[in-house]
């Protein structure tokens, strides 16, 4: 009886996905509100789950739906990557399922832009790669940066 | 003439300190392990360094002749004396006008329409032309704290928002990075200062994990090594069996489907070698090509 009382509650899982070490996993960190009774308080307690995925469908990042393997992958590896439901720089507002900036539609900021007149060189959504183009170049978000504690020979791009 | 010598005495003693200093031992620092593992501190870096900042590129020199900003519109200048228009370029004023027109160029890189200066793209920009003028005027001018100090708050300030952004619109950060080049690092999850004890462990364990590899892969090649033999042998063995007890008339418990399985194995490994072979072959023909040329 606790051992179905367990899974059902542990069954899918919503969490923010962070950058991670290990090849076929992702690090997934479930945040839950948990309520001190002598403040009667909520306060935050995170938990951070493995879930296989081997096409590293979710970026650091991204808010994704893990779900409870039947049996363990291996002993960090318990959950597998359901589906990213939201990535990251990508807001949608749930109530009219418009994307959005900030405080406003990004049809609105097209709108203003056409107004004055748009630039060529101005940035455009519908010409914008897919996210991950800089990876390693520019953007080293995808790693778990650390202090430099060592010159050597070999390079250390995630050093700082 | 006693002089030369004091001071090549002096020379002498201070080289010797220094190197005294450089070498200076460590309690516990006379282990064995430090004649395998020697730990270089890496050299610290100042925060408004083009290094640490993440700047991939320098500030533009502006030609001496251009003209103030927004001075090239001006219909009076058009017609003007050779000295006035020289008079309002950069070469004649002061350094803060060739900036103010770098900013301006930076800006008309991102900004969304002419008259934009205002917006996230246009904010980042007039940021990172002022930092990296400032990279500049420091290289010329390092003991300007005032400076420095203003350089490095921005920066920071830079990164913030650059964080903003990332979070709220991925891909407009992408493209800022790209325009601007810029190289942007995630802090570390928890800051601590280095320490020689600290490095030494990590590194320890580092050259530990690497003989363990090497001493697996050197046996793993000798194992790779004897596999065809060994399967050779078997289908031997195998079949010698299978013989023997189809002759002495017992009960045969090796079948030809095992036999087969084990040959099937041993013409694929086989191919497979030589194919690897080729490949190697291929390299070395190649390698001493070019070491030829």
């Amino acid at each position: 009886m606790s051992k179905i009382a367990s899974k059902s509650k542990h069954f899918l899982l919503l969490g923010q996905c962070l950058p991670c070490l290990k090849q076929n996993a992702s690090k997934i960190r479930v945040r839950k509100m948990v309520l001190d009774t002598n403040l009667n308080m909520y306060f935050r307690k995170d938990k951070i789950y493995f879930a296989h995925d081997p096409n590293k469908v979710c970026k650091s990042g991204d808010v994704v739906l893990i779900k409870e393997l039947d049996k363990k992958f291996t002993t960090l590896i318990t959950h597998s990557v359901e589906e990213v439901v939201f990535p990251l720089g990508d807001v949608v507002d749930p109530i009219t399922g418009k994307k959005c900036v900030v405080g406003k539609y990004r049809e609105q900021i097209d709108e203003a832009n056409a107004l004055y007149g748009k630039k060529e060189t101005a940035f455009d959504y519908d010409k914008a790669p897919a996210r991950g183009k800089l990876e390693g170049t520019k953007d080293f978000t995808h790693g778990v940066t650390y202090i430099k504690y060592h010159e050597g020979e070999e390079e250390q791009p995630f050093g700082v | 003439m006693l002089l030369p010598k004091v001071i090549n005495l002096i020379c002498v003693k201070n080289v010797a300190r220094r190197l005294l200093i450089s070498t200076r031992n460590y309690p516990g620092m006379k282990h064995e392990v430090y004649d395998y593992i020697q730990w270089v501190r890496p050299a610290k870096i100042p925060a408004t360094d083009p290094l640490k900042s993440g700047d991939l590129e320098k500030m533009k020199k502006i030609d001496g002749k251009t003209l103030l900003l927004n001075f090239e519109r001006s219909k009076l200048l058009e017609n003007a004396n050779e000295l006035v228009k020289r008079k309002f370029s950069v070469e004649l004023n002061p350094r803060k006008e060739a900036v103010r027109l770098y900013v301006d160029e930076m800006i008309k890189k991102v900004q969304r329409h002419d008259s934009d200066y205002g917006s996230m793209e246009a904010k980042l920009a007039k940021m990172t032309a002022v930092i990296r003028a400032g990279q500049v005027a420091l290289e010329e001018n390092p003991k300007n704290k005032k400076m420095k100090q203003q350089i490095k708050e921005l920066i920071e300030k830079r990164k913030k928002f650059l964080k903003f952004l990332r979070r709220y619109d991925y891909k407009r950060f992408e493209y800022m990075l790209e325009q601007l080049d810029i190289k942007y690092m995630p802090a570390p999850d928890h800051f601590h200062w280095i320490a020689r004890k600290e490095a030494m462990r990590s590194l320890t364990k580092r050259f530990c994990r690497n003989i363990k590899e090497n001493r697996l892969d050197t046996y793993k090649h000798i194992l790779q090594a004897q596999q065809l033999e060994f399967l050779e042998n078997k289908i031997k063995n195998l079949e010698f069996i299978r013989n023997e007890q189809v002759e002495c008339k017992v009960p045969v418990t090796i079948t030809n489907e095992q036999i087969n399985k084990v040959k099937k194995q041993y013409e694929e490994l086989k191919h497979q070698r030589e194919e690897e072979d080729e490949v190697r072959r291929k390299n070395e023909v190649r390698d001493d090509y070019e070491i030829k040329l």
